[in-house]
């Protein structure tokens, strides 16, 4: 078995900063973080300095997502030795015992982090995971609400993420989404509304270009909106039709196996346009 | 009326499945257009499936999108959507949801055949020793679970070797999904890199 380092021919900085990146980005490809971390900790970790305890509880994680208890165990004790009373590090022993499914250790874990600091929102995330792994999924929203009313802020979780995250294009995205989903007039004009701001903070996120044109399509065959509010929405769709264009052409330039591809997004726009009008 | 399939879209199933270990997905099955309209067919064959998405599968307008737009890819070559699959987020839990049966039976309305296939996550391994599929027919309005075995694959030896090796060459990791494809037009959701592997490997 060649070391990561052979195969892809980096050296252990650029490992350590791919690890920073996966870390601030949340990304979950855990086999690849336990390679590269696994790696790091083995032949470099002298070199790394404090950065060393986060990759720690990093590669921790993730082994716990390999099942590579070992590993996991190994990390969580030099954490353990490094910060002997850490909430935090108790929160990862409590995430080892959920792997082993030892779902009620793991409560007594957070239970007591939870009496010495009650507004530890990790252990209560954690304790709601817990429900969800054991499908008690009207438990885990009656805790949920619980957990959201401690910010004594708004009921709606995306709402809450939009107003703390206001240039995050993602969670209006999703939030526009939702809206849609629920349907009804009101709702998809709110989509649509949403999905318009979600590209004005980043006008390539395709999501929000495809849901502008559903919404604002559906709205513009609505039986129910007056002529004028007909017209608008007919215009939002026909801009939207040209954006999504654009951007598979874009796409599609210099690869054959792409044309087909563009020409299904021009076919299905047209049939939708005959569907809609 | 049976259903089969084939080592092609056993694969990619198993693929995504495995590429999103820690979320449910989903996806559509496709089958050559029957060349006579109105004749009954003895056996519907699923040549292959594309993978929808991961983590958020009961979302509408990406849902719309990817049915007409796969709907018009199926129409240019022939191919008819015959069929849902889903694989749920957790473990021990292989029922069908609301989800899988409202784009079930959408699907239905357009392919009376139609079938709903549900992975069983808790007999899913590395090395595929047996297939892990409920596959449930459309029966009066309800969903019916058909009996498990090797008599709907085309050729079960086959896609079980095949399927074992890809996921042993951790092929799973180019697989591209309407999710990916969103987040990249440039990823093409009919995985023909994938496609030349498992033809390689036969």
């Amino acid at each position: 078995m060649s070391s990561v380092s052979e195969l892809y021919d980096v050296t252990w900085e650029e490992m350590r900063d791919k690890l920073r990146k996966w870390r601030e980005e949340n990304y979950r490809n855990s086999e690849q973080i336990v390679d590269v971390g696994e790696e790091l900790i083995n032949e470099h970790a002298s070199k790394l300095g404090d950065d060393i305890w986060i990759i720690y509880e990093q590669v921790m994680i993730a082994a716990l997502d390999c099942s590579r208890d070992d590993l996991a165990w190994s990390c969580l004790q030099e954490l353990k030795k490094q910060f002997p009373d850490s909430h935090r590090v108790k929160r990862l022993a409590g995430m080892r015992l959920e792997a082993l499914e030892r779902y009620e250790d793991a409560n007594k874990l957070y239970d007591s982090i939870l009496q010495d600091d009650p507004t530890n929102t990790a252990a209560r995330k954690r304790k709601i995971s817990i429900l969800r792994a054991q499908g008690k999924s009207s438990e885990a929203i009656r805790e949920l609400n619980e957990y959201l009313e401690h910010y004594a802020k708004a009921a709606f979780c995306l709402e809450e993420l939009m107003m703390t995250n206001p240039h995050n294009h993602l969670y209006c995205e999703q939030y526009a989404e939702v809206k849609y989903t629920q349907g009804g007039l009101e709702n998809l004009e709110l989509a649509r509304k949403y999905f318009a701001q979600a590209l004005k903070l980043n006008n390539r996120n395709m999501r929000a270009l495809f849901g502008l044109y559903m919404s604002a399509s559906h709205i513009a065959a609505s039986p129910k909106v007056s002529a004028k509010v007909k017209k608008d929405n007919v215009k939002y769709a026909a801009w939207a039709t040209s954006q999504i264009s654009r951007a598979y052409q874009m796409a599609g330039r210099g690869k054959k196996e792409n044309k087909c591809s563009v020409k299904a997004v021009e076919e299905m726009l047209e049939s939708m346009q005959i569907t809609m009008s | 009326m049976s259903l089969k399939l084939t080592t092609q879209a056993y694969c990619k199933m198993l693929l995504h499945a495995a590429k999103y270990p820690h979320c449910p997905v989903n996806g559509l099955l496709v089958a050559e257009k029957h060349k006579k309209k109105d004749s009954p067919r003895d056996s519907v064959l699923c040549v292959d499936c594309v993978p929808l998405f991961h983590g958020a599968l009961a979302l509408a307008p990406m849902l719309e999108v990817a049915l007409t737009l796969i709907d018009t890819w199926c129409k240019e070559n022939k191919y008819v959507i015959a069929g849902y699959y889903q694989a749920n987020e957790r473990i021990k839990e292989a029922r069908p949801n609301q989800v899988a049966e409202k784009v079930a039976a959408r699907i239905s309305e357009n392919f009376s055949e139609a079938a709903m296939i549900m992975l069983d996550n808790s007999r899913f391994t590395m090395e595929c020793f047996v297939p892990v599929l409920f596959i449930y027919d459309h029966h009066d309005s309800k969903w019916k679970c058909r009996e498990p075995s090797t008599d709907c694959f085309e050729d079960w030896l086959e896609a079980q070797k095949i399927t074992a090796a890809l996921l042993e060459n951790k092929s799973y990791e180019s697989l591209v999904d309407f999710d990916n494809h969103l987040d990249d037009l440039r990823n093409d959701w009919t995985n023909p890199e994938i496609n030349k592997s498992v033809l390689h490997l036969c």
